[in-house]
């Protein structure tokens, strides 16, 4: 009788397959084993072109086509192996040093061993896709080669071995192999085989592989045989390096707590005694951390070095509520860090206390003016972070604390420690070592955290580049666009070949036969022209109005026909879904799509004939929608106007041509659309916005304009959001799961809560926050008669009291949640920029599909795509709005350079030893301390529930929260970030 | 987290380093039980199926004859005329990574019976056996994917074993492509015989063809793909099913010639080309 058991018998069904069980945890909590078949092949080739015998059994695709081979014939030499030589780096070379790799002086014909690039895919995300894009660079010959799938190489987990010791083993039993088989092949054709080399920085790792007699190395050893090896010493991380050299340092005093183990942390946010969240520092004081958690409606205190505990803005971490007495309130004090750590040396770290003096003393008077004034009495629940679950390390800009750089370090090349000092405030001083000390001092340079250990007061990180002189527009810029993110690279060639093949001289075809025509409306006729600023060259947006013999009016808005170029799915669409939209900056506008397309062929530029996509209603002369009809078009427009030119040609009684009648026509229209808006509870919020005028030769700043508000301006803005919300509730009719919309959620009522109590302590005024239209009814009677810019200043703080509006796909919130608070628009989403903007061009494509003018390409309908394009686009618009303000400010910075001028401004906010005062002129703000206003520093005295500051000693004023003052204006290099920025002096009170 | 089935286009290998055509292990044995009338063990990677035949008898109560769509399984071609074909399938709590119980009543088990209860009663001769019931219980012990093809297999070969008239085998597998419906990626290889992780993250299909014709005698895609896309995976899932037939075929021959050696059976007419050394 036959027995199932009989069916796997090991002697006949080959040694070729075998299985891997793993164990894995999933998000409820539960375990799960996982058995997976692995089938062992002796087809995987090594890839070099060395090799004859591979190249018979290369794969091949299903078209037939073999991949070509990858690792060079005749590699690199260096000082130990000049017969050339291939590397294989295990998973903690790249985890530690993914930046030595990218480099483009050496690190070429790499080996990415499969059990490694597993390895760097479970422990960092970022660091996996960085690697990959190695491997599928040409030049640089990384090649992945699947030991795990290879007879040869393969190995069992034996008895007792770990998981780590078995995967170090996979790696050298490949180093091992690679190695009899290029010797082999290289017999073959009587040449000297290159070595391949194990790189390796963990000891045993190293140790082991030399006892069985495989060349490896430690990643410094390694790049110290190459030829700017110094150079590239300092990318090494340190701890990394100190553990291969010094070992393990002994355990002693350890500065910061430890960290809780992972599972503890896990079972206690499930059970609600911790709590999980992202971490941010407050930009006044570095001591001072907040944390939102779901738990309590406003956000938690972090207070002080040891209960921040090694956590940096942006880490997701893990925090415990401290006990009730220990609550406190929000500090009113500016700490800043540079000033409390500035006698520092960064070589004595380890022996001092955590707590300096000077930092227990700043955070005691803390905790007795919150003593002190028992009967105000709101404190906020504290916190204390107990682990970090994931870090938001990054990297960062910053410059060398020259302080901190010893007398010796600035000749010699001995390896020497130095601080960083980012340019985000926000993150704390960075330990370097470095051996380039001298060069790099006075530089611009980025950096990268590499760990916090508890033993040390401050990260380590290590260095990555020089990007020029400190405060060279180049360095500047560049700094500014790391900073954010911000891809500024030239466009690759994949992406360029993407373009029509006529380049310029494309055009709209004449014949209307051709398959550019099908289905688009001939609008040739009609008077269209478009309104933008000075010098815009990628016009979006072109406009037309007539009237209809039914005393109608027929608008249409004709909006670049983007999607008809960039096709979904190919290069240049996939390079601008990562780029996401344009970023401006005062003198340099790095685009989303590639120049030909943005500034011509998609460019609705005037006497030309261009494709559109156009929204056309009929109005009401009350402009109420009649209709809306979509359509492709070909239009050609008379004539680009700047805002300017629009207004003076409609202000001009004698001009009545057709084309200056239809503005009017448009005009009016808008005006009533702007009231309709207003009246369903529409806010005109406010932030001051500033343009810098440029020297048009040299492009240095010369002077610095508050932005004037035309009326021409809120007449394209007014048809651009009717065409806008028009098309989000078209696509959404169309995709209900899967529309690319815009939201902009109700801030939560606390947000508001400081705001509010100022107005009602300083003015007697109420602040009601019910519903955008009472927040707009309460703004606007936010009116001090003695002051017109006290509006505006109210608008400005209300304003930063929001929520940031968002892009989302309609299949993840309810309808309600569709709404658009700042425009008071049950439904919204954006289309009318689709040269600059990702989201408009997505829009597009759905609104193609939805007038059924092209076939729904799966992209716009796959909503996890979809989620993840928002995901990407919600950060790259941030960034890019932060990106182009710190270019504002920085050009700001240079006009004032050498200037001195007098100025009003407003006081937005007090602390206990400072004030913040925002100069409406130039649209910056700037942090007085008291000891800018006089030396020796005043006495203070802060009276927090009324918002007043009162100086005595030195100098005696007053300053309140809103109060007007005058105030000098200077520009000053701003030694903690190295930017060159506004500085303030109180000049005047005002008579108080 | 290993290497996911985005990994391929490295190095051409799919996430358990098989090529974009090649199958699992297939380990099959038939009669298996030897009390029943026909019986089979299945095993295409890790996915475990067995199958036991019952009939063609006499339905077990006369309100079963002429009924479709029975309570047990599903019944095809149960006219009065020919012999009406019963699936029913169990799925073991332990077959897949989480236990999970599923009833009588749950449609994917409905749907599956019925699709291979009205594919098998196209193969076998039902017109020989009026007013009887061919029974097929088909057991899964352990899933990795490509269940329907395996539960097809299975009960093919236990319809052999059982002795049942047929046309030829219906042999099934599935076939896939290597990146997702929302990637549209124009160069996207066709997958064969696709493993539980590769059903989870690619379109895919499974296809069952009569012996070794190219006639398609189950077709059913249940995830979204460019039609493009769909003749390569059709054209690799046809070519899988010869594949699979062969392997079939083998193992019907070599359990015939060992009955004959073992003098289990006379060695009959007709099977001349069964040799026997």
């Amino acid at each position: 009788m036959a027995s199932l058991k009989r069916s796997v018998d090991p002697g006949t069904v080959g040694s070729n397959i075998s299985s891997k069980v793993y164990v894995r945890s999933t998000k409820s909590g539960k375990v799960q084993k996982i058995v997976r078949e692995v089938y062992l092949r002796q087809d995987i080739p090594c890839s070099s072109r060395l090799c004859q015998a591979c190249l018979k059994s290369a794969p091949r695709d299903a078209a037939g086509r073999p991949t070509p081979f990858v690792l060079s014939e005749q590699p690199a030499g260096t000082r130990e192996f000049p017969q050339g030589h291939y590397l294989v780096p295990d998973t903690n070379a790249f985890l530690t040093a993914m930046d030595l790799f990218e480099q483009s002086s050496a690190f070429y014909d790499v080996v990415v061993l499969q059990i490694v690039l597993e390895e760097v895919r479970n422990r960092s995300l970022p660091l996996y896709n960085r690697l990959i894009s190695l491997t599928k660079s040409e030049d640089k010959r990384f090649y992945v080669f699947f030991n795990e799938f290879r007879l040869e190489t393969y190995i069992n987990r034996e008895d007792g071995e770990s998981v780590n010791d078995r995967n170090d083993r996979a790696v050298r039993k490949a180093v091992k192999w690679y190695g009899e088989h290029l010797a082999r092949s290289a017999a073959r054709k009587a040449q000297k085989a290159p070595a391949v080399v194990m790189l390796s920085n963990d000891r045993d790792n190293l140790r082991k592989a030399r006892a069985e007699g495989l060349p490896a190395c430690s990643l410094a050893e390694y790049v110290n045989q190459l030829k700017d090896g110094e150079r590239l010493l300092d990318m090494i991380p340190e701890t990394q390096d100190r553990e291969v050299t010094e070992g393990k340092k002994k355990p002693g005093e350890h500065l910061y707590p430890e960290y809780f183990s992972m599972s503890k942390m896990m079972t206690g946010v499930k059970g609600g005694v911790l709590h999980q969240g992202i971490f941010n520092v407050s930009p006044y004081n570095y001591l001072e951390g907040s944390i939102r958690v779901p738990a309590f409606p406003k956000a938690l205190l972090i207070l002080g070095r040891e209960n921040i505990n090694r956590a940096v803005d942006g880490d997701l971490v893990v925090v415990e509520v401290l006990p009730k007495d220990q609550w406190k309130e929000p500090s009113t004090q500016v700490i800043e860090e540079e000033a409390m750590t500035k006698n520092e040396n960064p070589d004595t770290e380890e022996g001092s206390d955590l707590v300096s003096e000077k930092e227990r003393k700043a955070l005691q008077e803390e905790v007795k003016r919150t003593q002190a004034q028992k009967t105000e009495g709101h404190p906020i629940p504290t916190a204390k972070v107990v682990g970090v679950i994931k870090r938001n390390w990054r990297q960062y800009v910053g410059h060398i604390d020259q302080s901190s750089v010893s007398q010796s370090s600035q000749q010699g090349r001995k390896q020497d420690t130095v601080f960083v000092i980012p340019m985000d405030k926000k993150i704390p001083k960075i330990r370097l070592r470095t051996r380039q000390v001298a060069e790099l001092v006075g530089k611009r340079i980025l950096v990268t955290i590499d760990a916090w250990d508890r033993d040390s007061r401050h990260p380590v990180g290590h260095f990555i580049r020089s990007l020029g002189e400190l405060e060279t527009k180049a360095a500047e810029t560049e700094a500014l666009l790391l900073e954010w993110d911000v891809q500024y690279r030239p466009f690759p060639k994949t992406v360029l070949d993407c373009l029509p093949k006529e380049g310029h001289g494309w055009k709209v075809p004449e014949s209307k036969d051709d398959p550019g025509w099908r289905d688009r409306a001939d609008l040739r006729d009609l008077l269209i022209c478009s309104i933008d600023p000075i010098g815009c060259q990628d016009i979006d947006d072109a406009l037309h109005s007539r009237p209809l013999p039914n005393g109608n009016f027929e608008v249409g808005v004709h909006i670049a026909d983007v999607s008809h170029f960039v096709k979904p799915n190919n290069a240049m669409d996939a390079e601008a879904s990562i780029r996401g939209t344009t970023v401006y900056l005062v003198d340099k506008r790095i685009d989303m799509l590639p120049m030909l397309l943005g500034t011509d062929l998609c460019s609705l530029k005037p006497y030309v004939e261009r494709y559109a996509f156009s929204v056309i209603w009929e109005l009401t002369p009350d402009a109420d929608i009649v209709n809306a009809r979509f359509t492709k078009s070909v239009i050609k427009s008379r004539e680009a106007f700047s805002y300017e030119q629009a207004q003076l040609r409609v202000d001009d009684e004698s001009q009545q041509d057709d084309l200056t009648k239809s503005i009017r026509t448009l005009l009016a229209l808008s005006r009533k659309l702007k009231q309709k808006r207003l009246d369903a509870g529409a806010l005109s919020l406010s932030s001051p916005e500033v343009k810098v005028q440029m020297e048009s030769e040299t492009s240095d700043p010369i002077d610095v304009k508050v932005k004037q508000l035309l009326d021409t301006m809120s007449l394209v803005e007014e048809f651009m959001l009717l065409a806008n919300t028009s098309v989000a509730a078209k696509i959404y009719e169309a995709f209900p799961q899967t529309a690319i919309l815009r939201r902009h959620a109700a801030p939560p009522k606390t947000n508001f809560d400081e705001l509010g109590n100022q107005l009602r302590v300083k003015r007697g005024l109420e602040l009601n926050v019910e519903s955008s239209r009472a927040l707009a009814d309460s703004l606007d009677r936010c009116v001090d008669p003695a002051n017109p810019f006290f509006n505006t200043l109210v608008r400005i703080m209300a304003t930063r009291c929001m929520m940031s509006a968002e892009y989302f796909c309609s299949g993840t919130q309810a309808y309600p949640e569709f709404r658009h608070y700042g425009l008071a628009s049950d439904i919204y989403t954006h289309f009318t920029s689709p040269i600059r903007r990702y989201a408009d061009l997505v829009a597009h494509r759905q609104l193609a599909a939805a007038i059924e003018y092209e076939a729904v390409d799966p992209s716009v309908r796959s909503r996890g795509k979809l989620e993840a394009v928002c995901k990407n686009i919600n950060v790259r618009h941030r960034n890019a709005q932060m990106a182009g303000r710190a270019s504002i400010a920085y050009y700001v910075g240079q006009s004032l350079k050498g200037k001195e001028t007098i100025e009003d401004g407003f006081v937005i906010k007090i602390f206990s030893n400072g004030f913040v005062v925002l100069v409406p002129r130039f649209g910056v703000e700037s942090l007085i301390r008291l000891r800018d206003l006089h030396d020796p520093e005043p006495q203070a005295e802060y009276d927090a529930e009324n918002y007043v500051l009162k100086t005595s000693g030195s100098r005696e004023v007053t300053v309140e929260l809103f109060q007007k003052v005058r105030v000098r204006v200077t520009d000053q290099k701003d030694e903690s970030t190295g930017k060159r920025g506004v500085k303030m002096d109180l000049v005047d009170t005002y008579g108080r | 987290m290993p290497l996911d089935t985005s990994s391929y286009s490295l190095a051409l290998l799919r996430v358990d380093g098989r090529r974009w055509n090649e199958l699992r292990r297939i380990n099959a044995q038939i009669r298996t039980q030897a009390a029943a009338d026909g019986s089979s063990y299945l095993e295409m990677g890790h996915t475990k199926v067995m199958c036991v035949v019952t009939g063609p008898s006499e339905p077990f109560g006369p309100a079963r004859v002429g009924r479709t769509g029975a309570g047990a399984g599903a019944t095809a071609g149960a006219s009065g005329g020919e012999a009406g074909v019963v699936v029913s399938i169990v799925v073991a709590g332990f077959s897949s990574v989480d236990r999970k119980r599923r009833g009588r009543g749950d449609k994917r088990i409905q749907e599956l019976q019925s699709t291979i209860s009205s594919a098998l009663a196209a193969s076998l001769h039902t017109h020989l056996f009026p007013h009887s019931t061919i029974s097929i219980s088909l057991h899964v012990l352990s899933q990795d994917g490509s269940l329907l093809a395996a539960l097809i297999n299975a009960a093919t070969l236990a319809c052999v074993d059982a002795g049942i008239p047929m046309t030829d085998y219906v042999a099934a597998c599935t076939a896939g492509s290597t990146s997702t419906y929302a990637a549209n990626d124009e160069s996207a290889d066709p997958l064969l015989d696709l493993n539980h992780q590769e059903e989870q993250e690619l379109p895919g299909l499974t296809v069952a063809t009569l012996g070794d014709s190219d006639r398609v005698a189950v077709l059913v895609c249940e995830s979204r793909v460019q039609v493009s896309r769909l003749e390569g995976m059709l054209a690799v899932g046809v070519d899988g099913c010869k594949q699979v037939r062969a392997i079939l075929d083998r193992v019907v021959r070599d359990k015939g010639r060992k009955m004959v050696q073992e003098g289990t059976v006379q060695k009959g007419v007709g099977l001349e080309d069964m040799e026997v050394d």
